[in-house]
């Protein structure tokens, strides 16, 4: 049996004094689809951009793939590792966040397109090809040359996923991607990404999209106050939430704001 | 060459220093004070009025704004007069100047105030019975004014900083000062050793001042 | 009244180039520290930053006129003469400079987090997302207002005439020595300084509607 592909060990980080993750542990095979659901605060996103180290974390590590991906203890010693030996890690990690990020001085093609010809170093016309591809796999095959400010919000997330996937990452990391978007614009979102679950992508979903926990991923975290509550297969733990005084109130809520 | 420091020459003429600095502080007290009437004259003009009204004020601001202050000093004192056949003393005029350059940058000050009064504040008050006229005077004047109390606080430190153009007119104030008593006693470094520090103290003594006051009466706009 | 301009134009013209070129040294020179000085306040650590900061500081509380004095009386008591018009170019520049500064801290500092963040995540390094993602961007939001300091950098440069240099305030002020007619010759400087202004301030705005996009 293969390690899992993602593999997070008492990962502890605090800002200032607020405890915002308190020893999480979590893996995640290759080709599985994780949610992580859980209420505002309970440091899901945090957990998420600590794997890409966007955020430093305090203790704890976190392995994608057998490597550690912030920290190096080569000389015996933990030393946070610097950008540029940071850059070519992320690379294999993508992203896809709430806000969409587009870069607004580049066309829908060129978004995707950067990455490619700058960090994965092909040619232009290579690059050129593969954004394509995955553009279309997105349904966005009419909207190449059309810059973010011309783009509605389903469209701009989409780009932000082919941006993410085009890269050719080892998992991908979702940020509450449907939070901004109007609830009609949600629908095409979601089916991208269960799209690319069944074609075997290995990924990380922070929601509070229950439509996304069900629909999505072979597996739920529910996340609560720095600490992973319950980890189990969606159906199991979705079936048996009412045993859980903490997440049964969070469903609670959650289904009264729909 | 070494230069001798003395300062005993300042000293004797600090009279000049401190009444200067008073002068431009007045000066510039005065010309906000007629800009406030004028840009806020201007403004509710602007929003109220035609195209022509508009234009013309456009021009107004336009022209102030694109012109060097010092040209516009000497328009005023040298030029006008000439045309008019009347003649008013240095201070008069140039308090006058620096009314009309402030007030053509007030009336953008107070546009963007007027239009950043949340409109619910007018709803409410229509809906407790206010004619027009009461909720000009009692919402949308209070309210606008705590709004750009901050943009009026710059304008007042800038303008205490351009009164030292006054003394190319001979006007008496602080910059005028420095000069006499350079011209004077040949003390150039001297005097300004310590008129800079004049300025820099009162400047942000004044934005200290001003930023105490801000803090009473301002709304936090988001 | 044609032939009464016509005769005095060749003078002002003088100044005007006068002028233009005070001011193409002062924006010039001050494009390039104020966009150095912006990238430090920025960027770089407090030994930096807060040299700048003091620097800007200082000049926000410092008349420009003053400042020339200052320049101009100051520099030779240090060993160096540049006279007065390299003095007085000098103090300009070194005003503008934390002008500048202060717009391109402002259109760096303007750009969301999110892209630095994007830009992270596939895997750029600091340089390469300086180059692709934060300067095209800060570029688009340091132009509109850079031009309205250009537009300040010839007002101010009228100053220049107070310490004797023939620039177009200077050159209309001794036209009225010899014609004595003081408001016309005041009114003609007032519309050439008010042609290249209000073209600098026109073609701002013009920009700043271009660039909108830029701005979510």
């Amino acid at each position: 049996m293969s390690q899992p592909l993602v593999q997070i060990r008492g990962l502890k980080k605090s800002f200032g004094s607020l405890r915002v993750l308190d020893g999480v542990d979590l893996d995640v095979a290759k080709g599985e689809a994780v949610c992580v659901i859980g209420p505002s605060g309970s440091g899901k996103t945090t957990l998420l951009r600590c794997i890409n180290l966007l955020e430093p974390y305090d203790d704890g590590s976190i392995k994608v793939d057998g490597v550690e991906v912030g920290y190096d203890d080569a000389n015996g010693s933990r030393r946070r590792r610097s950008e540029s030996a940071l850059a070519p890690i992320r690379a294999d990690i993508g992203m896809v966040f709430q806000l969409f990020n587009l870069f607004p001085h580049l066309t829908a093609l060129e978004n995707v397109m950067l990455g490619l010809t700058k960090v994965r170093g092909i040619t232009k016309t290579e690059a050129k090809d593969r954004a394509t591809h995955w553009l279309n796999r997105v349904g966005l095959s009419d909207k190449l040359q059309n810059l973010p400010s011309q783009l509605s919000g389903g469209q701009q997330q989409r780009v932000g996923i082919a941006r993410a996937v085009a890269m050719g990452p080892k998992v991908l990391l979702l940020d509450e991607i449907t939070s901004a978007l109007d609830p009609e614009l949600v629908g095409e979102v979601l089916s991208v990404v269960q799209g690319l679950a069944r074609d075997g992508m290995t990924m990380i979903v922070v929601t509070h999209e229950m439509t996304f926990a069900r629909d999505v991923g072979s597996r739920i975290v529910f996340m609560d106050e720095a600490r992973v509550v319950i980890d189990g297969p969606s159906r199991d733990v979705l079936a048996n939430a009412s045993q859980n005084e903490r997440l049964k109130s969070f469903l609670a809520r959650i289904e009264m704001k729909h | 060459m070494t230069y001798h420091f003395n300062f005993a020459f300042v000293w004797r003429y600090a009279d000049k220093l401190y009444w200067g600095l008073v002068l431009s502080l007045e000066i510039a007290l005065i010309s906000i004070l007629i800009g406030m009437v004028i840009g806020l004259g201007l403004a509710l003009a602007y929003t109220g009025g035609n195209r022509w009204v508009r234009t013309g004020i456009a021009a107004y601001v336009e022209f102030i704004r694109n012109v060097p202050l010092l040209l516009l000093v000497y328009l005023v004192f040298y030029g006008i007069p000439s045309a008019g056949g009347f003649a008013y003393d240095a201070k008069t005029s140039f308090i006058a100047t620096l009314a009309l350059y402030s007030g053509a940058y007030l009336v953008e000050v107070f546009r963007a105030g007027l239009d950043a009064i949340p409109k619910g504040l007018i709803d409410a008050g229509k809906a407790i019975g206010l004619t027009p006229w009461q909720r000009f005077v009692y919402v949308r004047m209070p309210t606008m004014f705590r709004i750009v109390l901050p943009s009026l606080s710059n304008v007042y430190v800038s303008l205490f900083k351009d009164t030292s153009l006054a003394y190319v007119i001979a006007v008496p104030e602080l910059t005028y000062g420095a000069n006499w008593i350079k011209t004077n006693t040949f003390r150039v470094i001297e005097v300004w050793i310590v008129v800079w520090p004049m300025y820099l103290v009162t400047c942000y003594a004044l934005i200290y001042a001003l930023r105490l006051l801000e803090r009473r009466f301002s709304l936090v706009r988001r | 009244m044609i032939a009464y301009v016509m005769g005095v134009m060749p003078f002002l013209w003088q100044g005007l180039l006068v002028t233009l070129a005070v001011s193409g040294l002062v924006v010039a020179s001050s494009l390039v520290t104020g966009v150095l000085c912006g990238i430090g306040l920025v960027y770089g650590r407090w030994w930096i930053s807060w040299p700048i900061r003091i620097y800007s500081d200082i000049l926000r509380g410092t008349p420009l006129i003053v400042l020339i004095f200052l320049i101009i009386y100051g520099l030779p008591l240090l060993g160096v003469d540049f006279g007065n018009y390299g003095s007085a170019v000098i103090a300009l520049a070194a005003f503008k400079t934390a002008h500048v500064a202060e717009i391109a801290r402002g259109a760096i500092q303007s750009i969301h987090f999110g892209q630095t963040d994007a830009g992270k995540a596939i895997g750029l390094t600091f340089r390469q997302r300086l180059q692709y993602v934060i300067m095209p961007q800060a570029v688009r939001r340091f132009l509109p207002p850079w031009i309205n300091a250009v537009a300040d950098a010839v007002k101010g440069s009228a100053l220049v005439s107070l310490a004797g240099i023939v620039d177009l305030t200077l050159a209309v002020q001794q036209v009225i020595g010899r014609t004595y007619d003081p408001l016309p010759m005041y009114l003609l400087g007032a519309a050439m300084y008010f042609i290249i202004n209000y073209s600098l301030s026109l073609t701002s705005r013009r920009l700043e509607a271009r660039f909108a996009y830029i701005r979510e």
